[in-house]
């Protein structure tokens, strides 16, 4: 073999993977994919996987609180257990999940091709799992991180916690926040500028102004976390005194700029869902969701104040009666615009022509939950009384309660809802009620007690209690309440595998849907639109199946749709779709080699991690975006 | 019909009319504005909170950082002379601009280095105190931008130089200069409040 | 069609469930052997902190009560049956919206009065009179100092707890309890419920809270702040005496501390 051919055989192998990744076909095509369909599925089933891992970890602290000074893990493995748990849920559940929906329907709601940087949306997928694993990863390099998901200062600083189970955690909330961030970017691009014709702002799905909000909630509010996360850093690292009382710092700045980031979140966390409910309600009552207006405002305006809210997580820190005060105001305010989306939601039920499937259970689930966590919030935003709830339990029932009985029952009702739509077949339907039930009865049994135990002066993150606090009975409950959960889960888990080998087939539009990802088939074709569509009306895809007949009640067109469809005229053939690309991963891997280089001071590996950092972002700039 | 446009294409129509690119970077730009207030926030909170010196005083030379923050200034001008350049289709113009401009980039980061020896020499560093801290990493930060926008223009003009960059393609001069820009206005906020305010 | 009947059954039953346990909380609340219940004040501030969580407590319960009515009514009256024509398309209702956005509105803002004087009432300086305390949070033991009942030496009167036996703060009844609150490492946090609610001990700074215990008694605490390993054993017991008893108490502990060398 000559050396001269080994160059030219490189590249001809790596153009020979770019052809096959373009046939959706083998792992390149995983691997290399841009199209935000794939992208959306790889979001959520690692997304998925990291659930289970989070749940286990949640198995386990349950199980160590079930009777008084247990023993099942020592303190510091509690201490980690309970911080990954945390962390886990939150930014590679949750959060993730919900890039699973923007990916798999925001460019179906609004009629577009794919997203408007799929590259970019790739480099966001692979950047979240690089994190997710570098976070896991402290486990092999002597603990997982111990400081709690919310790593006040000083303890997390290094006199304190001198292993490196804090930087993992530091530099793997930074890339995830690349890749939330990336994400961010793209979808905004991809609502304002790509909606198809006819498409105004106000036609668009909720779901979609919801993904809109959290969008910019994102890029607004994770640069604050990124500046504590490197003043953390820097602290640890290089023995900078951001945090340093000694030097005259104050923890207290920590809190700050963390809880100026985290209260966004936690609205970043369920606005998404909050979506989801929005479009299920109404297809499965087939009516409009009443007051869209008022639900899309009040949407923007929680995103508005979440910004102004964020020392109520620090009442008991002593910044005084004007700020608590003033704190307090705003918090309660926020209760408004949250109590509009219910009470539109449950006009939107009423009158309806209601349909109990899985999706609707899962969101009425989600509202009867939601709202106990919300007047609980309400009961937080008491200052006073906040004196005593703060560090509690009831402060874990509260965030389970919007967290857990909002968020993931909202992903399941969405999961439900659209599967069909991407894999062509239902869920089983009585897998799915049986799922549901023992999910209410489950959640309802682990943290209604944490309630109570909070008022009865539980403070949480401890790793063991005495007896003779009247906690013991309350605890036991909530340990048989996670295992209940923990078997509804199973019992989805089953449920998607015998689906996809035998479910029913669903056909483009199984639940007489309102929205455009109704109007092409199950699965879709991977341009989704033959023509890109013109929309007439909000709820188009309805408008498009029914005429308003007397009485204002829905008749259905007979063939051809309620107006001609205009719009641009494909060919298959002729629809140009963004090339696969493996860039995206590359620069994505040379993330955590830069971030262990810091994390174990080894310079070599971040200028390593640089070169392939750099050499991913040129070829990705050189490189043609579609092939022919 | 919808992809990502290499170097070498125009602008697709859009629902707002901005180009998916520049609409991307002002995003972007959104975001690096609440990274930095927060490092300027810090910078502010713990101003003249410091315990022991060096303190600014001691150590800051106004006049040299002036002149570094005039040439930093000057780029920004060169920046936009690079815009109108390709935007006209001047492609020689244009080359020698985008070179200009990353070079005054250069000599901008080579007057923070000599400073921050300087500071070093004389005690204060990222350890010492409060200043040395949230001075180094707010000034640290803003220097690595620049040279990620060295970095880019040195690639824009190398590109340029082959010939890839014209008036078809000169959204993507114009994007860089949107960044560039930004970086300048950062640096003119961290100048006033952190040199110029001090005795105050 | 029966299958949806015995569904709305079940959900009726599962939600009555769901309530029951939290109308357990009222009736949790009634002490039994719950020696940091915040529903069993023993101090003025504890029970202002308890009026308050009742204010919007019970609004609450009546809300989620409503919320809860009208989902259920909704799923039993408009279900879907063979049959049904579809539903009339009602794109919302202006005036109710208002209605139910200016609503709720007013209720919290009438919450928020006085919520806001309590705020003020307990946030005020203590009264000059008041029994001065300096609590010092340490990984993972509390210590109190009290900085006007001084020993031969001039030292003030110290209380450390240890790994083994949390410290006794012990303090008099019926007189005001000035706190100042701070840590000698990580953020803590100094709570004892029946008391009033906590404050944080951050080091670098010192955090004031007033207390006034009613009855004499021992009411536990703990720390409330995660502070590490041992965060769950950092714990301390409040004993209240009568002034006189408290005073003997001071004179005993004072006399064993200088005997003990300070």
């Amino acid at each position: 073999m000559a050396t001269v051919s080994q160059p030219v055989s490189v590249l001809e192998a790596l153009r020979r993977v770019r052809q096959e990744a373009a046939t959706y076909r083998g792992i390149w095509s995983w691997i290399a994919t841009v199209d935000h369909k794939r992208i959306g599925i790889l979001y959520g089933v690692t997304a998925f996987i990291f659930l289970l891992a989070g749940g286990i970890e949640a198995l386990l602290i349950r199980l160590q609180l079930a009777t008084p000074n247990g023993d099942v893990v020592s303190p510091e493995v509690y201490n980690q257990l309970f911080t990954m748990h945390g962390t886990t849920m939150i930014f590679l559940v949750v959060m993730p999940m919900a890039s699973a929906f923007f990916n798999l329907l925001v460019p179906l709601q609004i009629g577009a091709r794919d997203v408007a940087f799929p590259r970019l949306n790739a480099f966001s997928y692979w950047t979240f799992l690089m994190g997710g694993l570098l976070l896991h990863a402290s486990v092999l390099a002597g603990g997982a991180p111990n400081g709690g998901w919310f790593g006040y200062a000083p303890l997390t600083e290094f006199p304190y916690n001198p292993g490196h189970g804090i930087d993992f955690w530091a530099m793997g909330l930074q890339i995830l926040g690349i890749s939330s961030m990336a994400s961010a970017f793209n979808f905004i691009v991809t609502i304002l500028n790509m909606r198809a014709p006819g498409m105004s702002l106000f036609r668009m799905p909720v779901f979609t102004w919801m993904t809109l909000a959290t969008a910019f909630l994102i890029i607004l509010a994770m640069p604050a976390i990124a500046v504590a996360l490197f003043q953390l850093e820097f602290d640890r690292l290089f023995g900078a005194n951001f945090f340093n009382p000694v030097k005259g710092g104050t923890p207290l700045l920590w809190q700050h700029l963390f809880w100026i980031f985290g209260h966004p979140e936690v609205y970043i966390l369920i606005l998404p869902v909050m979506g989801i409910i929005s479009e299920v309600l109404p297809t499965f009552s087939q009516k409009p969701l009443f007051g869209y207006p008022f639900v899309v405002f009040s949407g923007i305006a929680i995103a508005f104040m979440s910004f102004g809210v964020w020392a109520h997580h620090m009442y008991t820190t002593g910044l005084g009666p004007i700020a608590n005060a003033a704190f307090g105001v705003s918090t309660i305010l926020i209760a408004v615009p949250t109590g509009v989306k219910i009470f539109n939601w449950l006009a939107t039920l009423w009158g309806g022509n209601i349909s109990l499937r899985a999706p609707l259970l899962f969101a009425v689930g989600f509202i009867a939950m939601f709202v106990i966590g919300g007047l609980t919030g309400v009961t937080h935003s008491m200052v006073p009384s906040d004196y005593q709830q703060q560090d509690s339990y009831y402060v874990v029932a509260h965030f389970h309660q919007v967290l857990f009985g909002g968020a993931i029952f909202g992903i399941f009702a969405g999961i439900y809802y659209w599967f069909p739509k991407f894999t062509g077949r239902l869920l089983n339907e009585k897998l799915a009620q049986l799922h549901f039930w023992l999910m209410l009865v489950g959640f309802n049994l682990t943290f209604q007690p944490m309630m109570i135990l909070g008022l009865m002066g539980m403070p949480r993150r401890i790793y063991t209690y005495p007896q003779g606090m009247g906690w013991d009975e309350w605890n036991m409950l909530a340990t048989i309440g996670s295992f209940v959960i923990a078997l509804s889960i199973l019992v989805f888990m089953a449920n998607v595998v015998v689906s996809l080998r035998r479910g029913e087939e669903a056909g483009a539009d199984p639940w007489d849907g309102r929205t455009l990802e109704w109007s092409i088939p199950s699965p879709p074709p991977p341009y989704n639109f033959r023509r890109i569509p013109v929309v007439r009306a909000r709820d188009d895809f309805w408008h498009r199946k029914y005429v308003e007949g007397p009485g204002g009640r829905p008749v259905p067109v007979v063939a051809g749709g309620a107006y001609e469809k205009h719009g641009h005229q494909e060919d298959e053939e002729h629809i140009h779709l963004p090339s696969p690309s493996y860039f995206p991963l590359i620069c994505s891997l040379g993330l955590p080699i830069f971030a262990l280089g810091f994390i174990f001071k080894d310079y070599a590996l971040v200028a390593a991690g640089a070169v392939v950092i750099l050499y991913g972002i040129y070829g990705w700039a050189l490189e043609p975006a579609t092939e022919g | 019909m919808t992809h990502q446009p290499r170097l070498a294409e125009t602008t697709l129509e859009t629902a707002t009319g901005l180009d998916n690119r520049k609409l991307m970077m002002w995003l972007f730009l959104a975001s690096e504005a609440v990274f930095f207030g927060s490092l300027i926030a810090t910078y502010l909170l713990y101003r003249g909170q410091s315990l022991q010196g060096p303190y600014p005083e001691d150590v800051f030379n106004i006049p040299f950082t002036s002149v570094s923050s005039f040439i930093l200034l000057m780029s920004s001008a060169t920046m936009a002379l690079a815009v109108g350049a390709a935007q006209r289709g001047q492609l020689h113009q244009m080359r020698t601009w985008l070179l200009v401009t990353p070079l005054l980039g250069i000599s901008f980061l080579a007057g923070q280095a000599f400073e921050f020896t300087e500071f070093y020499r004389q005690g204060l560093t990222l350890s010492s105190n409060l200043f040395g801290t949230t001075f180094y990493v707010l000034t640290g930060f803003h220097g690595a931008h620049v040279s990620v926008g060295v970095l880019i223009l040195l690639s824009l003009w190398a590109a340029a130089m082959l010939g890839k960059i014209g008036r078809h393609n000169a959204i993507n001069v114009e994007i860089a200069g949107l960044y560039w820009h930004f970086v300048d206005i950062v640096w003119i906020v961290i100048f006033t409040l952190v040199y110029l305010l001090e005795p105050l | 069609m029966g299958l949806d009947a015995l569904r709305i059954d079940k959900k009726i039953t599962f939600y009555l469930a769901i309530f029951l346990p939290i109308l357990a909380v009222g009736l949790a609340g009634c002490g039994v052997d719950a020696p940091q219940n915040t529903f069993a004040p023993a101090g003025e501030v504890a029970e202002k902190q308890r009026t308050i969580f009742y204010m919007a407590m019970w609004p609450a319960v009546a809300i989620l009560i409503g919320v809860w009515l009208v989902l259920v009514m909704a799923l039993i009256r408009y279900r879907r049956r063979p049959g049904r024509p579809l539903p009339k398309q009602v794109h919302g209702n202006p005036v109710l919206e208002v209605a139910w956005t200016l609503a709720p509105l007013a209720l919290l803002l009438g919450l928020a009065v006085p919520m806001v004087a309590t705020v003020f009432d307990l946030g005020r300086n203590p009264k000059a009179e008041a029994l001065r305390i300096r609590v010092i949070g340490h990984q993972w033991v509390w210590e109190f100092q009290y900085p006007t009942i001084m020993d031969e030496k001039g030292k003030p009167l110290t209380i450390l707890g240890t790994p083994d036996r949390p410290p006794e703060l012990h303090l008099p009844v019926g007189r005001e309890i000035a706190l100042e609150i701070t840590s000698g490492d990580v953020i803590h946090s100094f709570w004892v419920p029946r008391l009033g609610g906590k404050m944080d001990a951050i080091p670098g700074r010192f955090n004031h809270m007033w207390l006034v215990i009613n009855e004499p008694g021992v009411y536990p605490g703990q720390c409330a702040e995660f502070c590490g390993l041992l965060h769950a054993d950092m714990r301390l017991i409040v004993v209240a005496h009568e002034e006189e008893d408290f005073q003997r108490w001071a004179q005993e502990m004072l006399a064993r501390q200088s005997k003990g060398g300070g």
